[in-house]
Order: C-alpha cells, then structure tokens, then sequence
C-alpha cells in the first residue's frame, strides 16, 4: 500500500519542479487537491483543480484549493486563449472521453501542458497480457474490469505520435522505470513505467 | 415537566433554542436606487452565537424572497416550527453558533418587521402601499450595512444565503469587497433569467388582477388573499422539481383513494399547494410579494457592470458556490457561470454540485452533502 501512495506523489515532485513561482495552473482531474495544495504553499500560483466527483471538490475545499466541480471540458472553454501559464493533466489522460480534444484545448489555454501518463508499453504489462489475455492492473490503476473507469491504454511511441500528428512540440521529456523512480535510460517503450511531456504548440 | 422539557427545539443538544428578534431604527433619509427617499427605516434582526473579542467571526445570513430574519431557534417554549434554516445554524451545524455570530435581517422591503410598504409613511401618516420607492438586491444589501455599521462590525467572516438570499451574497461582495471575507451564494444566479421573470409576472398578475388589491391600497387584515394564494402555489411547484413531488405525492389521493369526480381536492398534491397558500398569506403582505420579485427581475449583475467579469473585478472573498442538480429554477448553469467568471478574475472561487431530488428548496432541506461541503468551506480556515 505504500508503494502505491509513494507513486501517487513521484509524477507530483517532478511536475512541480516545472512549475514556476507565481504562475497560473490548472489542473485537470485534480482530485483531492494534494497537488495544487502543494503549489500554493511552495510556489503561491494562482491554481483551479477541476474534478467531477464532489466528495473530492470538498477535499479540495478543505485544503483551501480552489475547484471546479464538473466536465473539464466544458470548464476550459470559458477560459480566453493562454489564460493560463500551464495545465496540467496528470494520469487523468488515459480516461478522458476525447483526449485531443482536450490536449489540444489545454495548448489553447497554456503555453505549457504537462502530460503524466502510465506507459501501457511496459514490457510487464506487455507479459501480463500475453500470458493472461487480461486488462492490464497497475498499482495506479489497481481494479478489475468491472470496477475500473474507462481506460484508454496508451503507450510512450503512441503518444509521440499523437504529438507529431498534430504538430504538437515536446519541450521535455521525463522517463521512469517500472518502479516510478529510477530514471529510464534506452528503450523507454519497453522499459519505461511512467512518462512526462512537456507540450507546447 | 413543563413544556420547555417537551419541546425537542429547546432540550436537544445542537439546538439554539430560545431566541428572540431585535429592531435596528435607521433615523436618516436613505435614498432607493430608484431615486426615491424615505426618511428612515427599520430593520428587524436576529443574532446567534457571540461577537469574539476580535469581532471577526460573523457570519451574514441572507433570506430568500419568502424568508426572514427569523432563521433559526424558536420565539417561545410552544413553537413547534423553528426559523426556517434551523438545520445549518446551531451549535455544531455547519453554521456553528460556537464558533460564529449568526446575523440576520428581514429584507428592507420586507413584511416581518422591517419598514416596506406596509409600514406607515411618516409623511403622510399612512401605509406607504405603492408609494414606497421600488427596492433592489442593491437597496437591501446597503442597508444591511448600515445594520452592521451599527452593530459595529468590522468585517464578515462570511455572508451566506440561498436564491435572492444568492443574489444579496454576491452584491455584498462586489459593493464591500474588503469587508467580506467569504461568501457562499447558493442556488442563485447573477442575472434573473426570462423564464423566472415570466413566473414572477404570472404570480404579480395574480395579485393585480384580484378585486381586493385595490390599486394595492388594501386595509391592513384585508388584501388580495386569492391573488396571493394563487402567486404562491405556482411559485412553490418552481421551488420543487418533477422528481420530487412524484415522491412525495405520486398520484394519492386525499381521502377513500377514490376518484371524486369533482373540482375539490383530488389529490395529495393539491391538498399540499392549498395548504402552502393558505398559511402564506397569514404571514406575507401581498405588495412584498411584488416588490420583491421586481427586485429579483431587476437583478442584472452583468448589465449593471458591463459584464459579470468587470462586476467582479475588485471582489477579495473566497467563494464557495453551490448549485443543485434538480434546480430548475436557478439551475447549475446559472451558478457555473458565476465561478467560471470570478476564475477567469483570477479569483478564489470554488464550485460544487449537489445531487438532490428536491429541486431550487434543495438548500433548505436536511442534506449531509452540502453541510460537508459548508464545514469544509467555513471551519479551520
């Protein structure tokens, strides 16, 4: 249980370490506010989580976050062009109904989206659905079918390809292992567990 | 035993039990922002819970248009039915009475107490009636105002309120954006849509049609009472939603469960609209009732600033704004639209939904889900 916890916050350290003083973020599918709570004390960003689950909004609410109960989508078209200074869109990509759809939206709003994303590539999830046939269960994502949201199972070279496909420029690029920490050096399709772009256009 | 030991409003624990209103006499002229003047005017208040030594825990009740200062506890040891928002305001409610001074006031405009038509012209020594200058959400938020300036409050904590209690919240913080702290405006809206003025005027032409009105110069005991009987019963099938009277109600029938075959009470919903209309015109003055949904329809944060953005320009609150699913009357959208334009102000605004079956009242009712969410906004912070 604690190495599930200790992933849930690896993509946070990196992601704010992008983020500068001052700046304005959004952040899509931003749960209990954790993130953003972070944001605010170390960084004092103007920051708005958005979220669709109330219980979490009210997290959020205690933690003095400001959120937006509600469809992203429908939330980030109120928003002017480059309002903000970045979005960012943390393990919400794989389940959102039209992902480019929203990425490109979150390039209108920021000159800066960063994208943390589960590598479905890994060569274990790989394995585990050639011995078993079954959907693959990661730590983040620990459910049966059955239970689990709707899931789009991206790997690192679809992604790439999403962002060539619509010109979309990769400012950075960070790569971890299977365990979420160690930084993966070749063959990130394979060996990578967890991936984060930073996208401008 | 006696009958405080009866009354469960007075011997449960998390009750404010016993309460009793106060009168706040403004004796200067206060001008209408329709130009007019009266030369001074009442207020009639409540307050719970204490002034801290810092005085910076009050909290600022807003009323809906039926509402009035009377929002929580009970007047005598007999009363069954406490102030209409007992559920939140007590000791350890979401509005805690430990913690905060509870504050509120019968809109000016008003017929619980605070000077409105009803009350005498000192000029004239007569019933304003029609005389009285039209009042808007602006009127009584600023005499609101000067209630607290004489209370000598220095700031609130927040200001809280439901419908055109939501429409108040968010004029207190556009005109004193230093002097409130946090508002929490619930199923409420920025600018009163062509739908809710149409059922505004259905309700007003009831009144105006009725014989009684007379050109609303009625006696004191007298008055349109089937015109705003009728105003009401429509206005309260808007308060609820199509769900949950089908709950509440369905078909029953009143009696036997047999059809009547008459133009008498059928069915329990009808029983229970005659019944909302007959106790409402024992407590609510019928030219009120017009001057306050004119207040309602008049309300037009976007026009009034140029646009909703440019009205919360210098707002300094933190808001916490919650809508309700089955608010057809001020629906979700309308409250959306409220912290989509504070954010885009770069403000601290916060929305939440709430699923519930009870329609625009939904604010009103028993509701674990939003006392979650006011305890999360207002405690510890």
């Amino acid at each position: 249980m604690e190495k599930t916890l200790d992933k849930r916050t690896v993509d946070m350290r990196i992601i704010s370490e992008w983020i500068e003083r001052k700046s304005s973020v959004l952040d899509l599918g931003c749960g209990r506010g954790v993130f953003l709570e972070y944001l605010i004390k170390t960084k004092s960003v103007f920051g708005v989580g958005v979220d669709w689950d109330m219980e979490k909004v009210g997290s959020c609410i205690k933690r003095g976050v400001p959120a937006y109960q509600g469809d992203l989508a429908e939330l980030m078209k109120t928003f002017p062009d480059k309002f903000f200074d970045r979005v960012v869109c943390s393990r919400t990509v794989q389940e959102l109904n039209n992902p480019a759809k929203v990425l490109l939206e979150a390039l209108r709003l920021a000159d800066a989206v960063t994208v943390g994303f589960l590598n479905y590539g890994h060569w274990r999830n790989r394995l585990h659905h050639l011995l078993t046939g079954n959907h693959i269960i990661t730590d983040a994502d620990p459910y049966e079918w059955y239970e689990a949201r709707p899931t789009h199972p991206i790997s690192i070279s679809e992604f790439e390809s999403f962002c060539d496909r619509h010109n979309i420029k990769v400012t950075r690029r960070v790569y971890l292992g299977g365990d979420w920490e160690t930084p993966c050096e070749h063959m990130y399709n394979l060996l990578c567990g967890y991936a984060i772009f930073e996208m401008t256009q | 035993m006696n009958d405080a030991e009866e009354n469960p409003l007075l011997t449960r624990e998390g009750e404010v039990g016993l309460v009793q209103y106060y009168d706040f006499d403004y004796d200067h002229p206060f001008i209408f922002e329709d130009g007019q003047t009266i030369p001074r005017f009442r207020l009639r208040y409540e307050t719970y819970g204490r002034l801290n030594r810092k005085r910076d825990n009050t909290i600022l009740i807003c009323h809906a248009l039926s509402g009035d200062h009377h929002c929580a506890g009970v007047h005598t040891i007999r009363d069954r039915k406490p102030g209409w928002w007992n559920n939140m305001i007590g000791p350890g409610k979401p509005i805690d009475t430990n913690r905060f001074y509870v504050i509120c006031s019968n809109c000016l405009g008003g017929c619980q107490g605070s000077t409105g038509p009803q009350s005498i012209n000192p000029e004239t020594g007569k019933p304003y009636n029609l005389d009285f200058p039209f009042v808007t959400i602006g009127d009584m938020v600023r005499a609101q105002k000067l209630l607290l300036d004489h209370l000598e409050i220095p700031e609130l904590y927040a200001v809280v309120g439901g419908s055109m209690g939501g429409m108040q919240v968010l004029q207190w913080a556009i005109e004193y954006p230093s002097f409130v702290k946090r508002m929490i405006p619930l199923a409420t809206t920025s600018r009163q849509g062509a739908q809710s003025i149409a059922f505004n005027e259905v309700g007003r032409q009831a009144i105006i049609q009725d014989p009684e009105w007379k050109g609303g110069n009625y006696e004191p005991e007298e008055g349109p009472r089937v015109g705003l009987t009728i105003a009401r019963m429509m206005a309260h099938i808007t308060y609820l939603s199509d769900k949950g009277m089908e709950r509440k109600f369905g078909r029953r029938r009143r009696d036997s469960g047999e059809i009547n075959f008459s133009f008498d009470v059928d069915f329990e919903v009808e029983r229970y609209l005659r019944y909302q209309g007959q106790s409402f015109i024992n407590r609510f003055d019928a030219n009120t009732y017009l001057y306050f949904t004119r207040a309602l329809d008049y309300f037009d944060l976007p026009a009034t600033y140029g646009s909703l953005e440019e009205a919360f320009a210098d707002v300094e609150v933190r808001a916490l704004v919650v809508g309700f699913t089955s608010d057809w009357l001020f629906p979700p959208e309308q409250n959306r639209e409220i912290v989509q334009a504070l954010l885009r102000r770069r403000k601290h605004a916060t929305y939440a939904e709430v699923p519930m079956d009870f329609g625009h009242d939904s604010f009103l009712v028993d509701a674990p889900n939003l006392y979650a969410l006011m305890v999360a906004f207002l405690w510890d912070q």
